[in-house]
């Protein structure tokens, strides 16, 4: 119940931290909108005759949403934990009976929640105004999306701890989107260790969905728990990370550092 | 698991604190053994020079900075096994930290803390909403903090560790960069606090002002050591009876004066026209029989004499200069 309550007080401070910064919220907003009409008419442009322009949008629009929440997920916590400790609140973060750790998952989830509120939001006015339509089968693609982005969760907790020790790691985003990058078109079928890889077997599983037209029950079981199975492992692996470096962080005195 | 009905609210034993240093130079010993235990309802200054391991000390504390070595219980919680229980009893306002967030108003913050600490403020309303009016926060409560003025949002931080309701608050130079009025004000809310609340109240600061007008007891810091540790009126008391004042209607000869050095310590002779002012401090009282018989003796005759009435900052900077650099029980 104290846990429910410290999510929900992070949740609240998030959207207010929103409401707060209207400006860059408007802009975010405006960016997505174009992002995803441009999105549209690049699909329209590639699909041509040959291949069904709803097949290459909706592929499309997933393949970026998957893309956006795992650069959220490995991005906003070292982000976050910069900020707080520039602005002076990062120490008092730490004090509560729920723990570190909760909190910081806490606004991890508060940041999925509203970028999905936001991205839906776009994706509408941007159907609206285009007249598009998208198929779109949420039931599979949301858990499956879920499973994906667990494993840069993992990466979000071990670079938020690297940036409660180092306090500037910006620059080490750049490399980790390449090796993304890398992850993600690695092909599974045709080599078996990239199943355990972060991101890949989940995004091919999303691949199957969208293009051929799987539902999620219909995907192999050995598939779907090894995607469970590596995501997990690799969001404890990063949790235990980030708790190695809160308790380096606590040995040299750096928590309230910047 | 707490141990017995009603652990003191604070007992730390044998905290040290050691940081490395890089290269091959030795590490620094930030706190030294430090033995400390703070009943309910204590309101207590923490004082000590810079670097003396008062910030430390709170850290410790609070599992902010994990100990070299030593125990630290909250309400019987060890905070190094059970941080989470033991943080529910302690809260802190920090030293050179905002402590709140300025885009936020002083309402929403205080429902934020509260909600931190797992306290539904739906349920605390009345509390966080008394919080406010006490601080004089309410009129401008929905305003965002970055607003208001330096010692409105130093309110708002004191709030905001307040809101929790814990048994141990730390208040890290509260007054720091307030001016005499508002720090006056906080001073005021802190005794009336304390008074009403039963809540054990740690004040760090330099300010021995504050300390003096606000706290019963008053532990010092020097070189990571405690050096003493005692009720305030104890140690104004302890040198209320060493400081004298001495007004003599005539001059002192070089060689009187010279005796005069050697009997006490802290001598200060000062010629105000005819009048010779001596200001001393003497080892034991009945040293004072001494003195006056150097005196008659080199021909001078005494006005008045009177105990000087020593502050914290006196008695402070006594202590701190008497216990030399290893440290060791000064009061």
């Amino acid at each position: 119940m104290k846990r429910w309550t410290v999510f929900k007080a992070v949740f609240v401070k998030n959207l207010i931290e929103l409401r707060r910064y209207l400006f860059n919220l408007v802009t975010g907003l405006v960016t997505m909108y174009i992002l995803f009409l441009l999105l549209f008419f690049g699909a329209r442009a590639i699909g041509g005759a040959a291949v069904k322009v709803g097949d290459t949008l909706e592929g499309l629009v997933v393949g970026y949403l998957v893309w956006l929440f795992a650069i959220i997920a490995y991005q906003e916590l070292a982000w976050s934990i910069s900020t707080e400790a520039e602005i002076g609140t990062l120490e008092q973060l730490y004090l509560t009976p729920a723990g570190f750790g909760w909190v910081n998952g806490s606004f991890l989830v508060a940041r999925f929640v509203t970028n999905l509120a936001v991205i839906t939001l776009m994706l509408l006015a941007v159907l609206l105004t285009t007249g598009y339509r998208l198929n779109l089968d949420l039931a599979s693609l949301l858990p499956l999306t879920v499973i994906t982005i667990l494993a840069p969760c993992g990466f979000g907790f071990l670079m938020g701890g690297l940036a409660l020790v180092f306090k500037r790691i910006q620059n080490s985003f750049q490399i980790l989107q390449f090796v993304f990058v890398v992850f993600l078109m690695v092909p599974v079928s045709e080599y078996v260790w990239a199943r355990y890889l972060p991101l890949s077997l989940g995004n091919h599983l999303l691949r199957k969905v969208m293009v051929e037209g799987y539902r999620l029950w219909e995907l192999p079981a050995g598939d779907l728990a090894t995607a469970v199975g590596v995501g997990l492992a690799y969001l404890l692996l990063g949790v235990a990370a980030f708790g190695y470096c809160v308790n380096v962080a606590r040995d040299r005195g750096l928590m309230g550092h910047y | 698991m707490a141990l017995h009905p009603s652990p003191p609210v604070l007992e730390i034993r044998g905290l040290t604190k050691t940081f490395p240093r890089r290269g091959k130079r030795p590490p620094v010993t930030a706190v030294d053994r430090v033995d400390l235990t703070l009943e309910a309802g204590e309101i207590v200054g923490l004082l000590g020079p810079n670097g003396a391991g008062k910030t430390t000390t709170i850290k410790c504390v609070l599992g902010l900075i994990r100990p070299t070595a030593g125990d630290i219980r909250v309400c019987g919680w060890d905070v190094r096994t059970h941080h989470h229980k033991a943080i529910e009893h302690a809260s802190a306002v920090l030293e050179g930290a905002r402590n709140v967030y300025w885009r936020m108003t002083p309402r929403e913050n205080a429902r934020f803390f509260a909600g931190l600490h797992g306290l539904d403020h739906r349920a605390h309303r009345s509390h966080i909403e008394e919080l406010l009016e006490r601080f004089g926060l309410t009129d401008r409560g929905d305003e965002p903090v970055i607003n208001l003025s330096t010692g409105m949002k130093q309110k708002v931080a004191v709030v905001c560790a307040l809101v929790k309701q814990t048994d141990l608050v730390f208040l890290d130079e509260p007054t720091l960069g307030l001016d005499i009025e508002t720090s006056l004000e906080l001073r005021g809310l802190l005794r009336e606090l304390a008074r009403k609340t039963r809540r054990t109240i740690v004040v760090s600061s330099h300010d021995m002002d504050v300390i003096q007008d606000v706290c019963e007891r008053v532990v010092i810091l020097k070189e990571g050591r405690v050096v003493a540790d005692d009720r305030v009126d104890s140690l104004l008391a302890l040198f209320r009876t060493r400081a004298y004042r001495m007004v003599l209607s005539d001059g002192l000869v070089g060689e009187v004066v010279e005796r005069l050095a050697r009997a006490v310590s802290g001598l200060s002779v000062t010629a105000r026209g005819e009048r010779t002012e001596l200001e001393f401090e003497l080892p034991a009282a009945e040293r004072l029989y001494e003195v006056i018989d150097i005196i008659r003796e080199g021909g001078a005759v005494i006005e008045t004499i009177t105990q000087k009435e020593p502050d914290l900052e006196e008695a402070f900077l006594r202590v701190i200069n008497d216990t030399g650099s290893e440290g060791g029980a000064g009061a």
